[in-house]
């Protein structure tokens, strides 16, 4: 099947940093746009992330990285000399989306923001993705994966009562965030495919986390009622629950009756009132909790997620570990994973479809560049002879 | 309800000003993805069936009901419903009748998009999976949404986001430190899927407008889950390492953590990058030697020795409220964050100044008021969107969509009405959850509540 990319005809330069901008751009790449990562001559903060291949701490072997930069040239540019942000500048005329995430302002100080640019490209896209937003009292704090969680209101119903609110595990928001700038960057181009026009497109994380939470916030405007944290005990059932090599989580609803559930327990005393009748099984929670961990006790996740999803059509989730995750025959089946050939690295499969769609798939058609790998063919373009590129790259400027 | 002329003049301008969204979807992810798409312009009309209601019109993924009370109608006033469905039509339809389905296929000739979320099988079994939707409209763009795809060793497992975010890797490294795996919050991959969906259906227009041609976009929560932990996974892939639960502390930046402050169940974040933002904490809490101790020199004394530094941090928030410590330590160069609860997230001053809660205004005789809701996290500086309207009642555009848009005249549509085929009541009506709001409040379900919420929120009429 040929593949056409819906993206293929865009030009994006990414000067984002870290892992939310970064990977924005690299989904717009992954849809067929050209995208050329500026980083400064130093090399940008993500390149000093772990993991690192091998747990060696080489700026080329960041795997995470490596992650949110598949799909992009890379080229150096110091865009707080003027001669950088100059040829800057001349980049942005024919680019179609600017991707950034630098404090809010810092862009205008330099000239560069998007009412300066597009001045000589109406139809540039440039889309900031930063912990705040641009706008509002907050939006010059400096924030992170933790700080948009407490912000947001999500960690406050994460956790239990007796503890600390919880963040969750990894970088969630840096995902959603990408995420969240990759598809206002798409609405973006519908609109400038309608009326020619480029926009400045801000995109808030600590209010991407925040919109996820889609019964806490109306349940204040509609009642003044605030959720909390979950009490710790009482609560095997639907929450994470030991089992003989890990832990399972089981919940009521799919296709399945109480009646079955005891039964996929294995433990007919599951089928009185007490635990049967959803408000009585309020009451008995501690109950409920000795008898599922006793009859979960012998049994493996492999077995329970199995039996439970294909016997029992139950709603079953196991605790997967990344292992698990790197061997799934599921995400097999879905071409989760691509492989890609790294200059320094070497050949590495890496997590890579977030979804499929039929003639437009992503595609993956590089690895992360190299610092200033492409300088050479970014700046030539541009018209600056061998020679120019030389003495910028002798001055630092590149 | 017809939108009155401005907000006509304002939807022309819309980058989905046009389009037509067939919606069939339920609970979280497609139909918050419905809703916003149609903020974005488009004409979406939600399908369910008199039989088979949205689960989020009532039962455990609702929400509540303004002012905690029922009414007369509690399939139209619950609170999730409204937030993910707004600006919507609502067709109310049995899809399990043939006669149903004929109807369908109908609305899809006339369509640009398709959305569900069924069980693969579903669209399948009713020869109204992308094949068979490409034969009745050769252009539509068909958007699907299931928990582990269509095809491939799970295909059939039944799914929700409340236990694939133990399977998809989340809860792996969700928990206190040391401690037991935990669940995130509420339905975590939905939300996932919800961003994807737009994305995909953007991409799918996007691809139309240039190809001339419509495609599917294959939507499976489980596979988004796991993208969330893709770095866990290339951990493991080049260095086999499982990945550890660390609590709120930072995998690789020391100190981070969340600290009790003054009051009861306040909190406050603090999150140190480097040596200068570890110098500026040192300075804000009245600790400026520390900067200077050796077993907090640098990063990696710093993660070596972060039980030293806990007390250290609690010791001062102890005495700040969580507004004042972030305030003073943003102030001083520090990242920091209250953690915000649903009260703070409606009044304060940064939420209210970006107008992320939009005040949704219900027609009158629907009894809700005026209720904030969440809009969109992003603005578009030359294109300003808003929520267009509230969500519809059950089936309150039946006629609507059958008339106006399919042609059907009046016999045919009252005779679908008699025979049940439409309605605009459930034909078996849920049983209605009641509790009041202090007996919430007592079980441990809320951590407290604002009998004032509306004076609060200046929402009371």
């Amino acid at each position: 099947m040929v593949l056409q990319a819906v993206l293929g005809d865009l030009l994006v330069l990414d000067l984002s940093e870290g892992i939310a901008g970064p990977l924005c751009a690299r989904l717009l790449g992954d849809y067929g746009a050209d995208v050329i990562k500026i980083e400064p001559p130093g090399g940008e903060c993500g390149r000093r992330m772990p993991p690192f291949f091998h747990d060696d701490p080489n700026p080329e072997k960041s795997l995470f990285f490596l992650l949110a930069n598949l799909n992009k040239r890379g080229a150096t540019l110091d865009l707080a000399r003027p001669e950088g942000a100059d040829l800057f500048r001349r980049l942005a005329r024919s680019a179609d989306v600017i991707v950034e995430s630098f404090a809010p302002g810092y862009l205008a100080s330099l000239g560069l923001d998007h009412a300066t640019l597009e001045q000589d490209n109406p139809g540039l896209v440039m889309t900031s993705i930063t912990p705040f937003g641009q706008t509002g009292p907050y939006s010059h704090y400096k924030g992170n994966e933790i700080v948009a969680y407490a912000t947001s209101g999500i960690m406050t119903i994460s956790g239990t009562t007796d503890r600390e609110p919880l963040q969750h595990g990894g970088f969630p928001a840096q995902y959603e965030a990408a995420m969240n700038g990759m598809l206002a960057t798409n609405v973006a181009l519908l609109t400038r495919d309608l009326n020619g026009l480029g926009q400045h497109v801000d995109v808030s994380m600590q209010e991407v986390v925040a919109s996820s939470l889609v019964i806490n916030q109306p349940y204040y405007s509609f009642t003044g009622g605030v959720q909390g944290r979950r009490r710790p005990e009482g609560s095997s059932f639907g929450h994470v629950t030991p089992c003989k090599d890990g832990y399972f989580v089981s919940q009521e609803g799919g296709g399945v009756t109480w009646n079955g559930i005891a039964d996929f327990f294995g433990r007919e005393e599951l089928k009185e009132p007490r635990f049967a009748d959803p408000t009585q099984r309020l009451h008995n929670g501690p109950a409920l909790d000795a008898i599922i961990l006793d009859a979960t006790k012998d049994r493996t996740m492999a077995e329970m997620f199995r039996t439970a999803s294909e016997q029992y059509r139950m709603l079953f989730g196991i605790v997967q570990t990344p292992e698990d995750l790197a061997t799934c025959p599921q995400l097999e089946a879905r071409e989760f994973y691509q492989e890609v050939e790294h200059p320094v690295i070497g050949r590495i499969r890496v997590p890579f479809r977030m979804w499929n769609m039929s003639a437009a798939a992503a595609s993956c058609r590089r690895p992360a560049p190299l610092l200033g790998q492409h300088n050479s063919e970014v700046f030539t373009r541009l018209g600056c002879s061998e020679a120019e590129i030389g003495t910028l790259r002798e001055r630092g400027i590149i | 309800m017809a939108i009155d002329k401005q907000d006509a003049d304002r939807a022309a301008t819309l980058p989905l000003a046009g389009l037509r969204i067939i919606d069939i979807s339920n609970v979280f992810s497609l139909p918050y993805a419905g809703g916003l798409l149609a903020d974005l312009g488009a004409e979406v009309i939600k399908v369910e069936g008199p039989g088979r209601l949205d689960v989020s019109r009532g039962g455990a993924f609702s929400g509540v009901f303004p002012e905690n009370e029922p009414g007369e109608d509690p399939w139209n006033r619950s609170s999730t419903f409204n937030l993910l469905n707004r600006g919507k039509k609502s067709l109310a339809i049995d899809l399990r009748r043939p006669e149903g389905r004929e109807v369908l296929k109908d609305l899809i000739r006339v369509s640009d998009v398709l959305m569900e979320n069924f069980t693969p099988r579903v669209m399948r079994g009713w020869e109204l999976d992308y094949p068979n939707a490409k034969k009745l409209n050769p252009n539509v763009i068909m958007v699907s949404c299931s928990g582990y795809g269509p095809h491939g060793p799970y295909a059939q497992y039944p799914a929700q986001a409340t236990t694939q975010e133990a399977t998809h890797g989340l809860a792996h490294v969700t928990g206190y430190r040391g401690e037991e795996p935990s669940k995130a919050g509420q339905s975590f991959v939905d939300f996932l899927a919800t961003w994807a969906l737009v994305m995909g259906t953007t991409l799918a227009l996007r691809y139309r407008h240039r190809f001339g041609k419509g495609l599917w976009v294959d939507v499976a929560m489980y596979q988004l889950g796991c993208y969330m932990v893709a770095d866990r996974i290339l951990d493991w892939e080049a260095n086999q390492r499982r990945g550890e639960r660390i609590g709120n502390r930072h995998p690789w930046l020391a100190p981070q953590g969340c600290y009790p402050c003054a009051g009861e169940d306040q909190w406050c974040v603090v999150s140190v990058h480097d040596d200068a933002e570890w110098a500026a904490l040192c300075r804000a809490i009245g600790r400026p030697e520390l900067a200077r101790d050796a077993r907090f020199a640098d990063n990696g004394a710093r993660m070596r020795n972060h039980d030293a530094i806990d007390p250290i941090i609690a010791a001062w928030m102890a005495g700040v409220s969580k507004i004042d410590a972030m305030e003073r330590l943003q102030a001083a160069g520090v990242r920091a964050g209250a953690v915000f609860d649903a009260r703070d997230m409606h009044l304060n001053p940064h939420a209210k100044a970006r107008g992320l809660l939009e005040t949704v205004q219900f027609p009158a005789e629907r009894g809700i008021g005026r209720r904030p809701v969440i809009g969109r996290p992003w603005r578009l500086s030359k294109t300003p969107l808003g929520v267009r309207g509230p969500a519809p009642m059950l089936g309150q555009h039946n006629r609507e969509v059958l008339q106006d848009i399919l042609g059907y005249d009046d016999a045919r549509c009252a005779e679908m009405e008699q025979s049940g085929l439409l309605g605009t009541h459930p034909t078996t009506p849920r049983p209605v959850f009641r509790m009041s709001m202090d007996e919430r409040v007592q079980r441990g379900r809320l951590a407290y509540w604002d009998p004032d919420y509306k004076e609060r929120l200046g929402i009371q009429d």
